[in-house]
């Protein structure tokens, strides 16, 4: 072929190659291009995409986790709880949202910058919801005692569980220390609407959580806070595990899950007076889940529950979607299709 | 109240427990483990003084040198060797599979024309090779000293493509994905999820891809918005045992695990299909080393194979419904999938498809070994690493990274994965790991915070650390753990409560893994 032609068909060819190519690789918006570099930023630091979290069918009932820390006190309406911290602590971070077996960071404490001390600190405010608990505790004495008898080889009791009183109320006091860490735990638990709140100090510094400890006694608690005694009542509805049976259903739809499917949904519920479910709490689950189960518990009807002669509100806990605890787990089916 | 417990302390005036006195009506509060409870108030009091006095020793030991990252170890501990069992050749011919599926996990794809059969690659892709991005300490490690994706724009493997802002020459090995679609006027649709990997190459330029033009994801745009995320490679030593965890002994470690007083959840990502746990990636998204490497192959080198039997669009493609151009599609030249098993091959090994062979590979490596470490050049002692190893548990970081979450079932594969230990130091859950490590992409169960529970083995000779290796040294990964949301603020907070000595002996530990 005559070099003068094939030259210039070379050319327009890798020229349409090249056209081609630019016309393929103009900038697209939409999907996974964007030409639009002044566009907003994603928010840094915040958890736009959840998994299963924590969600309620109001904003105006109280719910465990929605506790605030502000100018220096801790409030926590669910459980009545309002608790003055010494002004040297803060709450450097928010704990994570509650665990599908029932588990609630309310807060951790620590020393702000100012603090002045030899050893540093934690406190720790927790609640373990007693309807979901993994441990075969039906109170807070008996989670405290789970923790005495469950005590890693690395810790040493200190001080058995025992009867103390924080705030004029009532707990159980339980002391364990880790020898070569040289760090003391002080676990002061009790329950309020059958749940084990557990206020766990810890510092290298005794004299510290001594300080911590006295702190404690500005605590402000419901009249029902005890270790095996705080099951509703007073301010709160009265509460029961379990008492979302057959015995006590009148009307029963199932959720259907479709997306999730095998995880556990703990849910607690408030039941008015008419038997109708008031209140909805999903302490874990995904947001199908949610309104899956919402759908079909508002089709619930209970007999009304009755104290005293009285119709009156009870709180109570289901488990919906799989089970946690392998035993239960192997009850449930599976499916190859 | 009940009273059953009532093992009270006798009440001291002045002692430190004074403020928790028994109630009054506590009928019973003198015998603890057959102590009076002054004496065991006294003999704990002694027990303190002579914490104080520790405390004391540690503090002036502290004020000497501050806590330092002994660092990435050098030294040979043998790690990338196979199962002593594979080794051994037991059963016959599993040798031959270990080393044929390095082999493979060591190979170089082409996109067409290679006469090893090495085809395939593309149309996106991060790398080329699996052990490019697996590769430290030795093949089937994490990322590397050197990145390869920084030379690829250069040597060819990605000739008319842009090096993305991210990728340096000396930084981690990555992969990258929006956690958010853009919208069509360019906007970060922040309701619009994507979190897919965005392969950083198109074969785009090369000599064996023909015509296929791809232009690359709006890299430059993600960095501007924030709307990208990192992730580097999972080292893959000692998975098989990993594999080989029944669900019900990881169950009955979670319940074990879950009352502690560290504040620490957890829960397991689960297969979409049947519910049993999944177990690898950041995420614990895949249910196994079969899984793990097809979907590495397809979407990190874009080679369809057996178990993902198409080329992977992006996932902007994908949604928009253009998928890929066809002058992309098959570019090979041999059909889908590109991988898949051999037939006519006249060994065992060699029959197989590429994506068994590395999960044979993956799965009979042994895991890392620990070994000494070496602290500005002088051997740390065995007592402190044994030390740390102890402050390590007793702080809480072992709730999750825990030294062996249990034993493995008898295998079918090789006697080395039977009824063994496994070492991993994690549960293999995941976690909430709060605001400052969320990476706002969802797999499967997990959400944008969630993450497993990173095995430590190995630990001393990773470069790169956290998700997406934000850092290279061990202080930071551990202040990374702290974030609003997270449940590993209090453990964090512990470390950083210890005194330096402690805080350097637990360094050395992880050092030591």
């Amino acid at each position: 072929m005559n070099l003068r032609l094939l030259i210039p068909v070379v050319f327009v060819l890798s020229s349409t190659a090249v056209s081609q190519r630019n016309q393929t690789t103009t900038p697209r918006n939409g999907g996974d291009f964007s030409t639009n570099v002044s566009a907003d930023k994603v928010p840094s630091g915040v958890i736009l995409v959840k998994g299963a979290w924590s969600s309620a069918s109001d904003t105006t009932t109280a719910v465990p986790e929605g506790g605030t820390l502000l100018h220096n006190a801790y409030t926590n309406d669910y459980f009545g709880i309002s608790y003055e911290i010494p002004g040297d602590w803060t709450e450097l971070y928010k704990g994570p949202p509650p665990s599908d077996s029932g588990r609630y960071v309310l807060a951790q404490l620590s020393p702000s910058e100012t603090f002045k001390g030899p050893s540093r600190g934690i406190v720790l405010i927790t609640a373990q919801d007693l309807f979901f608990a993994p441990e075969p505790a039906v109170n807070a004495l008996d989670l405290v005692k789970y923790s005495r008898d469950h005590l890693q080889a690395d810790y040493k009791v200190e001080i058995q569980p025992s009867t103390a009183k924080v705030a004029d109320r009532p707990f159980t006091f339980f002391a364990y220390w880790s020898p070569v860490a040289q760090l003391h735990w002080y676990v002061l638990a009790t329950e309020i609407r059958c749940h084990a709140v557990e206020i766990v100090l810890s510092s290298q510094d005794t004299k510290l959580l001594e300080r911590q400890v006295v702190a404690l006694d500005r605590m402000k608690l419901p009249a029902e806070a005890s270790p095996t005694l705080g099951t509703g009542g007073g301010e709160f509805p009265f509460c029961a595990k379990d008492y979302a049976t057959d015995d006590h259903i009148l009307t029963r739809v199932d959720p259907v899950f479709s997306e999730h499917r095998f995880n556990p949904v703990p849910v607690r519920i408030i039941i008015d007076k008419n038997g109708a479910v008031k209140h909805i709490h999903f302490l874990s689950a995904f947001p199908d889940q949610a309104k899956a189960v919402t759908d079909a518990l508002r089709q619930w009807k209970f007999k009304p529950y009755v104290r005293d002669g009285k119709p009156t509100e009870i709180e109570t806990g289901i488990l919906f979607g799989t089970p946690l605890f392998p035993a239960v787990r192997k009850a449930s089916s599976s499916s190859v299709e | 109240m009940s009273c059953s417990l009532n093992r009270a302390p006798q009440v001291v005036s002045g002692s430190r427990f004074s403020k928790l006195q028994p109630r009054s009506k506590d009928p019973i509060h003198n015998s603890v483990h057959g102590k009076t409870n002054l004496s065991t108030n006294l003999f704990m009091r002694t027990a303190m003084l002579v914490s104080s006095m520790t405390l004391a020793v540690l503090f002036f030991a502290s004020t000497i040198a501050a806590q330092t990252d002994p660092g990435v170890q050098s030294g040979n501990r043998g790690t990338g060797a196979a199962f002593s069992s594979v080794q051994l050749n037991s059963p016959s011919g599993i040798l031959s599979f270990f080393t044929d599926g390095q082999t493979r996990f060591q190979a170089v794809e082409s996109v067409s024309g290679s006469p090893t059969n090495n085809n395939g690659l593309g149309p996106r892709f991060n790398s080329n090779s699996c052990s490019s991005c697996h590769t430290q300490p030795a093949v089937g490690g994490s990322g590397g000293p050197s990145n390869p994706e920084a030379q690829f724009t250069s040597n060819g493997v990605a000739p008319d493509n842009t090096t993305p802002s991210f990728i340096t020459p000396n930084g981690p090995t990555l992969e990258a994905r929006f956690p958010f679609f853009f919208n069509s006027n360019g906007t970060v649709n922040t309701n619009a999820p994507n979190g897919g990997v965005e392969d950083l190459f198109t074969v785009t330029g090369r000599s064996d891809a023909g015509s296929c033009n791809l232009p690359q994801p709006s890299f430059a745009t993600a960095v501007q918005t924030g709307n990208v995320i990192f992730r580097i490679p999972t080292p893959t030593f000692g998975v098989g045992l990993i594999e080989n965890l029944d669900d019900s002994t990881l169950l009955n470690n979670q319940v074990t695990n879950l009352h502690n007083n560290f504040g620490i959840g957890g829960s397991f990502n689960r297969n979409g299909n049947d519910g049993t746990i999944t177990r690898f990636g950041w995420k614990a998204q895949n249910k196994s080393l079969q899984i793990f490497g097809g979907e590495a192959y397809n979407v990190e080198m874009g080679i369809s194979n057996l178990l993902f039997p198409q080329d992977r669009p992006l996932p902007g493609e994908d949604q928009q419904l253009t998928g890929l151009p066809s002058n992309c599609l098959n570019l090979s030249g041999a059909g889908y999938p590109e991988d898949s098993s051999n037939p006519a091959a006249s060994s065992n090994a060699a029959v197989l498809d590429d994506v068994s062979a590395f999960a044979n590979f993956m799965r009979t490596l042994a895991p890392p070994p620990p070994g000494g470490v070496l602290l500005n050049g002088q051997p740390v002692s065995s007592s402190d690493i044994s030390t740390g190893a102890s402050l390590f548990s007793s702080i809480g970081c072992a709730v999750c990274h825990n030294p062996s979450p249990g034993t493995t079932q008898a295998s079918n594969v090789t006697s080395s994965l039977s009824k063994v230990s496994v070492n991993a130091y994690s549960d293999i859950e995941v976690h909430h790991m709060g605001s400052g490590l969320a990476d706002n992409v969802s797999q499967g169960g997990a959400g944008g915070d969630q993450f497993r529970t990173a095995p430590l083995w190995g630990l001393g000779q990773r470069i790169f650390l956290n998700h997406d290796g934000r850092t290279t040294n061990l202080i930071n990964a551990i202040k990374n753990h702290a974030s609003h949301g997270s449940e590993a603020s209090v453990v964090e907070q512990n470390f950083f409560n210890l005194n330096s000595t402690q805080q350097q002996q637990i360094l050395d530990f992880l050092r030591s893994l």
